[in-house]
């Protein structure tokens, strides 16, 4: 298997009103190219800062990663173009309409005029959002947001697509659909790579799993094997036994 | 990245923010909106012009020094058009309690006594002084009142009748000391708000953080903004400027590269102040909490609605380290006394400064967050 990124010894310290958080603690781990891999954990264990640092927004306290063969604390201008990400806090311009949306990204992304305008309506289409195309983001439901936020991480064609909690608070449609996109990219080669908290999509959708807690990565296996080690029915077991029952702050 | 790329991303945050700001029509409406109101009842809200203010004469002295000094007083009275700023009254045998009764009733802005021994004295070559009774509670009229008759004594001294009475003192009116600093008040207050919000408020939902994913330099996401609110500030100046001048019948007797050229040295400053205190606020509610904290004493303590020689001693310590009391300074050279470059070299050296500091700041204190 050949990995597209590579994570070493990812350790991240946040200070904030003089304490420290350690929000990730010495992980390690590999995603191998065209696979879909998804991270679950519980609240605040460190999901969303591993991904902020593998898309380069933020940078490592100690440890090393790589993306497409580029170091992501140096290198981070050449990762950037061949990633896609969905952040967890949906981000569209509520005063720019859906397209103008499409095309600031793919204007920051250096994507060809022509063929920008051609994957727009394209994603669009794909994504029933096309007769919504010139309204303003702002009056849009949730489900439609969110949408338009995968496909607008996909107008300049990266390999990695990152989704951070792509289905949280959907409704079972838009769920469906988006699933649908990640199997679609997926199958033109492109290395999904999400985190969820609902356990049957990680269980159904994914190649491997990776489980988090409180900064340090518990295990990683496909999800028939973790579910086999554990002896565990169902993912959502295996997430109990891993990372215990008290409720997260 | 190379310049030529990091100039492109550039124009393109520019022109996303440009569509953003045209569309908030409740935002755009009063930033044109506010100022104009602000100018017109500070303007004439304040009294700021004198007309036909009552000024008593109280002449005990029957020389002829005298009657020509007060022969001097009433044609030396500067008009605004056809309306003169001062009517005079004469009268004798009043005394400097009874005078003060009247100003406290009213009747008078100004009681001028001439003592009994004047022409007297004037005669042996002696000094004289003559009683100016104000009402000080008009501080406009008593300030235009006793620099007029300064003006008239500095005059006299010098034995020869010859008045002299310069524009700069004797024909501004408020309006037009006001008009200048009232734009470069707004243009601070203005490119300090709108660049919460492009920052602050793009941070709160999330959009700032999207545009850092992208293949984009944290460099590049200030010059986009920062260009966006010199053109923004630039034109809506102008705008005002014209309007004031159109409408108001305000003076702009210099040059508009100059205040062109003041406008974006101040602007920048502006920029990285706005900049800097959105780094270190969380949220648009913080932001405002602080930028009100510096607009306050940006506009009251730096001259925009009086001089600064008027405020206390204090005050004018916080305004010497405030960028806009050198942008005031800079605008009246320019639009009221016409001057040029050179009378403006000082306020643009400081502003230049301020501008590099603040900016500097901004542009530290934003890519040092992630
Ligand atoms: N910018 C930051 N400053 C300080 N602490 C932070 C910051 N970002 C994250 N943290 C802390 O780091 C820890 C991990 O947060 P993170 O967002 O990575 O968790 P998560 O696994 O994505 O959780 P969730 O499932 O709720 O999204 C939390 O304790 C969080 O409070
Ligand atoms: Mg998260």
């Amino acid at each position: 298997m050949e990995s597209i990124i590579e994570v070493r010894n990812l350790t991240k310290v946040f200070k904030s009103r003089g304490r420290k958080i350690t929000a990730v603690s010495d992980v390690s781990f590999d995603i191998n190219k065209g696979e879909i891999f998804s991270m679950i954990g519980p609240n605040g264990a460190g999901k969303s800062t591993i991904f902020a640092m593998m898309t380069t927004l933020i940078k490592p306290t100690s440890g090393s990663i790589k993306v497409a063969g580029f170091d992501a604390e140096n290198e981070d201008d050449r990762i950037r173009p061949v990633i896609g990400i969905v952040p967890q806090k949906l981000s569209l311009y509520p005063d720019l309409t859906a397209r103008e949306n499409l095309e600031l990204m793919g204007n920051l992304y250096d994507v060809p005029k022509k063929v920008m305008e051609e994957r727009i309506e394209y994603y669009l289409k794909l994504v029933n959002l096309e007769t919504h195309a010139n309204r303003f983001t702002g009056g849009f439901s949730g489900g439609m947001k969110q949408r338009l936020s995968v496909i607008s991480a996909v107008i300049h064609d990266p390999q990695i697509i990152f989704w951070d909690e792509p289905t949280t608070g959907l409704d079972p449609q838009t769920r469906q659909a988006i699933w649908k996109l990640a199997r679609k990219f997926n199958t033109e080669g492109k290395t999904l790579i999400f985190t969820t908290h609902y356990m049957d999509e990680a269980d159904k959708l994914c190649d491997r799993v990776a489980v988090m807690n409180a900064g340090k990565l518990m295990a990683l296996d496909t999800p028939e094997n973790l579910k086999k080690t554990s002896n565990s029915a169902s993912l959502e077991d295996v997430f109990i036994h891993l990372t215990g029952e008290e409720i997260r702050d | 990245m190379d310049v030529k790329t990091e100039l492109r991303k550039s124009w393109i945050i520019m022109i996303k923010e440009f569509k953003q700001i045209l569309r908030k029509k409740a935002f755009m409406i009063p930033l044109f909106l506010f100022p104009i109101v602000m100018i017109i009842f500070f303007g004439y809200g304040m009294g700021g012009t004198v007309k036909n203010v009552d000024i008593l004469v109280i002449n005990d002295d029957t020389g002829t020094a005298s009657s020509s000094l007060v022969q001097e007083i009433g044609s030396f009275i500067p008009k605004y058009g056809d309306v003169k700023m001062f009517s005079i009254i004469y009268t004798k045998d009043m005394g400097q309690s009874e005078a003060e009764r009247k100003i406290d009733a009213g009747l008078y802005k100004a009681v001028l006594i001439i003592p009994q021994d004047y022409s007297e004295r004037m005669a042996r070559n002696e000094s004289v002084t003559l009683t100016l009774l104000t009402d000080s509670s008009d501080t406009t009229s008593s300030g235009i009142i006793i620099n007029f008759m300064k003006q008239l004594f500095a005059g006299t001294s010098n034995s020869l009748v010859s008045l002299n009475i310069p524009d700069i003192y004797g024909k501004l009116q408020y309006i037009d000391f006001l008009t200048p600093a009232i734009i470069a008040l707004t243009v601070f207050i203005g490119t300090i708000q709108t660049m919460g919000y492009a920052i602050a408020g793009e941070r709160q939902d999330g959009t700032l953080v999207r545009i850092m994913m992208t293949p984009v330099s944290r460099g590049a996401v200030i010059l986009g903004k920062t260009l966006h609110q010199l053109i923004l500030q630039l034109a809506r100046a102008m705008v005002l400027i014209i309007g004031a001048i159109v409408i108001l019948g305000v003076k702009m007797n210099g040059s508009w590269l100059l205040v062109a050229l003041v406008l974006i040295i101040f602007t920048f400053g502006a920029v990285g102040l706005g900049i800097a205190i959105s780094a270190v606020s969380e949220d648009m509610i913080s932001f405002q909490a602080i930028s009100m904290l510096v607009a306050f004493p940006s506009m009251f303590a730096t001259g925009v609605f009086y001089p600064l020689s008027s405020v206390p001693d204090w005050m004018r310590w916080i305004a010497y380290i405030v960028p806009l009391t050198y942008a005031n300074d800079a605008m009246r050279t320019i639009m009221v006394k016409g001057q040029g470059l050179a009378f403006i070299a000082n306020d643009l050296i400081i502003l230049l400064f301020f501008a590099v500091f603040y900016f500097g700041l901004g542009v530290y204190l934003f890519r040092r967050e992630a």
